[in-house]
């Protein structure tokens, strides 16, 4: 059974934020009370987070949420599971609240994970099965995940000049050694703030071992601009501190990214917003980033050797053809042109592959051309 | 003899054809009668007298299905006696009384000492016998092997003496032969006296009978009935095919019977009657013409006293009206005013066709008395363990002239054969086998088990298969029997089928008869059991099967195994198909109300846990909690129950019940204790 809490009623310190938050919970407790009362099957509106309900707002050029909702109901073979689970998530982030706490999505899944009485089910199995439930409650709600207490690990770094304090340390970027300033999953004004900053622009790559190249070249101090990697797919904080960057700051933001199709969509998440995150594209799109390469015509533009490349598996190419139907693709002939291109060779390339030319190519020669040559997708 | 027996013409002496070694005058010296009852002894396989096992239910089938017979035509609810014992070794006595009309004193002889002498031959009418060899053929048998007598009693009336007759047949003539009484048997006069005179005289006879198990003081008297004792070379054997189990069948079939059964080891056991209405009484009927064959014409027509033709047909067939007789003899071009004896074998045959192509009504089928459904279900459930009963019976149907009809019962459910048997019952069926490995025994003694199944229960027992079953140490056999109450056989157990001719069991030849082929031809996968191509459905079903007739078409004088005329299949298959659909609903209904269980399970599951989630967020103590989860679990139960009166897949709204399954339909809760079979108290 959920851990129980004591009482704490509308304590006065509580935040405005943290009062609204409540608010909601307690309103999605009360309709299985008055439904119950009723006689009536409880059930809960979750806006959908699928592809059908998203759609792309042309003018602020970013991934919106429709209206479309999936009801979950409790007298459903098929849903009375996720149905506990989205009201035992709920009454977790009721207890941070209660208790000025906050804990990652892992120490929430420990927190609610526990036997079902009188039977061998857990209420719930894997952190996988958790997950998605805390991102229901987030659009249900409409409560972003910091308002939930919630975090996730901190994934992705960022090193250059620039100051700021979070929660209250300053932090200087560019004393940061060689593991960089590691970006906290939530970067909200309120915990994260900018102090002094003389970079120029962003540079933003994909993976921790690229990054590492850049920052063991000194990349950003030579070119005076912000360092950061995303760990892959980037997280939300990452997005978030990007965002935040670049309408803050008035930071442009380049990307380089593996030219293969998971590189494609990682540039179009940060760009546009994520499909399943599609709520929170208004505070993490970032439409005017553009992809710095890898491009498709690099392999012959460099010189590489054909030992770096890497054959498109099937998957790769029905990935491809997908992105390439994207709304927000679909009309950019330069796109069209790369991902054909890719398809055409018939195989990817990694940004390490630059490596095999020279261990500092990538830092001294490919994206110094790039940047004087203006040269990015769009 | 009739179309229907495959016996040789034993009375007419054939001319053969010419050998060169031996004359036509040679041959004739040795040309000679040969009685039926010469015949019968060199041939007793026909009369099911194959093997002693054989040998000792044939003679108490023959005796009891006589005693009902009896008792039903004399409108008495019968209370029968089998009392087997053992005399020697491979040696048996069984005497079975009947409290029926009894036998009048110049009939017993030629009843018991006479083949082919009987009430039921010449006649159309339902019965258990038919023949008229039945009882003499078994004392026949008797007499061969043990050179004993047959004995019997026979009372027709508390005032008047009774009859008893020590019987040995001449077998070469074809006639009894009366030991007792100077060759005319004794009388045994009738009340106190008679009491004295039969314990004087070592005569077996049952006096008295107990009204009930409650008050073991109060008696009824026997006033009428027959006892025959006939001693045999035979042997024992429980199991598949013995006396036991034919007498448990007969009970089934027969709910009206009361038959107080003691087994050779001295075991009691009753079958008593759920019921003591009798079936009505069928009417005798004369043949119809379409069951007639020429040959069988030509002896009519040689036989008859009618003066004319018009006369003949009226009175000897059925449904042959002066205006049907007439058209048949304009067909045939025969004068409806000839002389019948006068009919030559041209004008027969002519005759014979012209009956095939006259249009003449169905026969009338009051000759044919069912059990009836409610009785079926009576039978089943009194005598087998079971959740779900259902029986149909058929209308009454013709096959070649002769009215018959099919009735079908079906039990569902319940334990299996092997978890039933007692460890006393299954120490002696162990000691009593000559089966040669602990398979076959398991095969061969408890219906239903299949290989799988007994294979199942050896290695659950940590027993070879090949090990000897009579040799098995006290300790083993407590093994075997705790593996054989753990290993439920019911799921992979192959249908049960019993299989009655006029109420009457048949324990043999199952792959010869028509109702056997017509189960497994019927596809049972349509009614939720699962059957494999060819094979028996498997599941924990019992399937009765009734074939009642004026003249049930058996494949053999055994009467084993019912020949499968096309009329009878067709009947046999809409009777199946209606007991099937039954079973089908009762099926998804079970289905249905088990997923509804585990939907509502499912549903309670998750509701402590929502509720303990509300009262979380909103500060609930424990009193609004357990109310909340009060109230869900209230919607959970009127949703799962709601589920069960929603609309059906085919848009059509699900009717009660009741109304789905027809009637005559028993489901017996499957919690409740299921009825014993029989009250059985082994007194030894
Ligand atoms: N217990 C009895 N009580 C009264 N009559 C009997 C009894 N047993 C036999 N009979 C009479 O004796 C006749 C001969 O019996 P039997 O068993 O030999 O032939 P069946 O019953 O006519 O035909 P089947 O050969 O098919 O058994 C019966 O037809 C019946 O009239
Ligand atoms: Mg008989």
């Amino acid at each position: 059974m959920a851990k129980k809490t004591k009482s704490t009623s509308d304590k006065p310190n509580r935040s405005t934020k943290d009062r609204k938050t409540l608010g909601s919970i307690r309103d999605l407790a009360d309709t299985v009370v008055q439904s119950a009362g009723r006689g009536r099957e409880p059930y809960v509106d979750i806006p959908s987070r699928s592809l059908s309900n998203v759609r792309f707002n042309q003018s602020k050029r970013i991934i919106e949420m429709g209206s479309g909702t999936n009801r979950r109901e409790l007298f459903n073979l098929a849903q009375a599971r996720s149905y506990m689970q989205t009201l035992l998530v709920a009454s977790g982030c009721k207890q941070l609240i209660d208790q000025g706490k906050t804990t990652s999505i892992r120490g929430l899944f420990y927190l609610l994970k526990h036997t079902i009485e009188g039977t061998s089910e857990e209420t719930f199995d894997t952190q996988n099965e958790c997950d998605p439930v805390i991102e229901d409650i987030e659009v249900s709600l409409d409560s972003m995940r910091e308002e939930l207490h919630l975090y996730a690990k901190n994934a992705g770094a960022m090193v250059g000049p620039i100051t700021l304090v979070d929660s209250g340390d300053t932090i200087d970027c560019s004393r940061m050694g060689s593991g960089g300033y590691s970006i906290p999953s939530i970067v909200e004004q309120d915990i994260v703030q900018f102090k002094k900053n003389t970079a120029k622009f962003i540079l933003h790559v994909e993976k921790d071992t690229v990054w590492r190249r850049f920052n063991e070249d000194k990349f950003w101090r030579k070119h005076n601009c912000i360092l950061t990697h995303g760990g892959g797919q980037p997280p939300r904080g990452v997005r978030r501190m990007l965002h935040r960057l670049h309408h803050e700051l008035k930071l442009p933001v380049y990307c380089l990214l593996d030219n293969d199709p998971w590189g494609y969509y990682i540039y179009s998440v940060i760009k546009q917003g994520s499909i399943n995150l599609a709520y929170e594209s208004r505070r993490m799109a970032i439409p005017d980033a553009r992809f710095l390469g890898l491009r498709s015509l690099d392999y012959g533009r460099c010189q590489l050797s054909p030992s770096v490349q890497i054959k498109l598996n099937e998957q790769d190419i029905k990935r491809a053809r997908q992105i390439a139907q994207y709304t927000w693709f679909v009309n950019k002939k330069p796109w069209q042109k790369e991902i054909e291109l890719m398809l055409k060779n018939g195989f990817k390339l990694e940004v390490e592959a630059l490596i095999s030319k020279d261990i500092s190519y990538v830092t001294e020669q490919y994206v110094p051309a790039r940047l004087k040559e203006g040269e990015f997708l769009d | 003899m009739e179309e229907h027996t495959n016996m040789p013409n034993v009375n007419e002496t054939g001319e053969q054809p010419k050998r060169r070694a031996v004359t036509a005058e040679s041959m004739a010296a040795k040309q000679r009668d040969i009685s039926v009852s010469e015949f019968f002894a060199k041939n007793r396989h026909l009369l099911g007298f194959d093997n002693p096992r054989k040998a000792l239910l044939t003679a108490v089938k023959e005796a009891v299905d006589n005693s009902l017979d009896a008792c039903e035509e004399a409108g008495i609810v019968p209370e029968t006696w089998v009392h087997i014992e053992a005399a020697g070794p491979n040696r048996y006595k069984i005497g079975v009384q009947d409290n029926g009309p009894g036998i009048v004193k110049k009939q017993i002889p030629l009843i018991f000492g006479k083949l082919l002498y009987g009430s039921k031959f010449h006649r159309l009418r339902m019965s258990r016998g038919q023949q008229g060899i039945g009882i003499s053929a078994a004392g026949m048998y008797g007499m061969l092997t043990t050179g004993k007598p047959v004995k019997i009693v026979s009372m027709t009336s508390p005032k008047k003496p009774a009859h008893y007759f020590e019987i040995q047949i001449d077998t070469r003539r074809n006639m009894p032969e009366i030991i007792n009484g100077k060759g005319d048997g004794e009388d045994i006069p009738a009340g106190e006296k008679g009491q004295k005179y039969i314990t004087d005289h070592d005569i077996e006879w049952v006096s008295h009978y107990p009204i009930s198990d409650q008050q073991p003081h109060h008696h009824h008297v026997v006033r009428s009935g027959t006892r025959v004792t006939i001693e045999l070379e035979g042997r024992y054997q429980r199991g598949r095919g013995s006396v036991d189990e034919y007498l448990e069948q007969t009970a089934i079939a027969n709910p009206q019977v009361t038959i107080h059964y003691v087994d050779p080891d001295s075991g009691e056991t009753t079958y008593s009657r759920s019921t003591t209405q009798l079936p009505p009484e069928p009417v005798e009927i004369k043949p119809h013409p379409y069951g007639i064959e020429l040959g069988q014409l030509v002896t009519m027509l040689k036989d008859t006293s009618a003066p004319s033709m018009a006369q003949f047909l009226t009175t000897s067939f059925s449904r042959v009206s002066s205006g049907v007789a007439q058209k048949i003899c304009e067909t045939a071009k025969i004068g409806t005013r000839g002389n019948p004896k006068k009919i030559g074998r041209q004008e027969a045959d002519s005759l014979y066709k012209a009956i095939q192509e006259t249009k003449i009504s169905a026969p009338g089928t009051d000759c044919i008395s069912p059990i009836g459904e409610s009785l079926i279900l009576k039978g089943l459930h009194h005598q087998l363990p079971g959740e779900f009963f259902c029986a149909a019976t058929r209308p009454p149907a013709v096959y070649r002239g002769n009215p018959f009809l099919i009735e079908v019962g079906l039990a569902y459910g319940g334990t299996s054969s092997t978890q039933k048997v007692t460890l006393d019952a299954l120490t002696d069926l162990l000691s009593e086998s000559d089966a040669r490995s602990l398979k076959q025994f398991l095969l061969t003694t408890f219906d239903g088990v299949g290989a799988i199944g007994a294979d199942k229960i050896l290695s659950q027992a940590k027993m070879g298969t090949r090990q000897s079953p009579s040799k098995l140490k006290k300790e083993e056999i407590d093994q075997l029997f705790a593996a054989m109450r753990n290993v439920n056989l019911s799921e992979n157990q192959s249908m049960q089928v019993l299989r009655y001719a006029n109420r009457v069991p048949l324990q043999f030849q199952p792959a010869a008869c028509a109702i056997t082929q017509s189960v497994i031809g019927t596809n049972w996968r349509a009614y939720g059991l699962a059957q494999s191509r060819g094979q028996l459905p498997v599941g924990p079903v019992t399937v009765m099967v009734h074939v009642a007739s004026v003249w049930v078409p058996f494949t053999s004088e055994s009467k084993e195994a019912i020949a499968s005329y096309p009329e009878i299949m067709k009947e046999l298959r809409l009777g199946l198909q209606a007991v099937g659909r039954k079973l089908a609903i009762y099926l998804n209904r079970r289905k249905r109300v088990r997923q509804e269980g585990e939907r509502r399970e499912i549903f309670l599951r998750y509701l402590g846990e929502v509720a303990h989630a509300v009262a979380t967020i909103k500060d609930f103590g424990d009193r609004p909690r357990k109310d909340l989860y009060g109230r869900l679990v209230y919607v959970a139960k009127r949703k799962t129950a709601a589920a069960e009166t929603q609309l059906k897949d085919d848009g059509k709204q699900r009717e009660n019940a009741a109304e789905e399954f027809g009637e005559n339909v028993l489901i017996v809760n499957p919690e409740e204790t299921p009825g014993e079979t029989a009250s059985s108290e082994p007194t030894a």
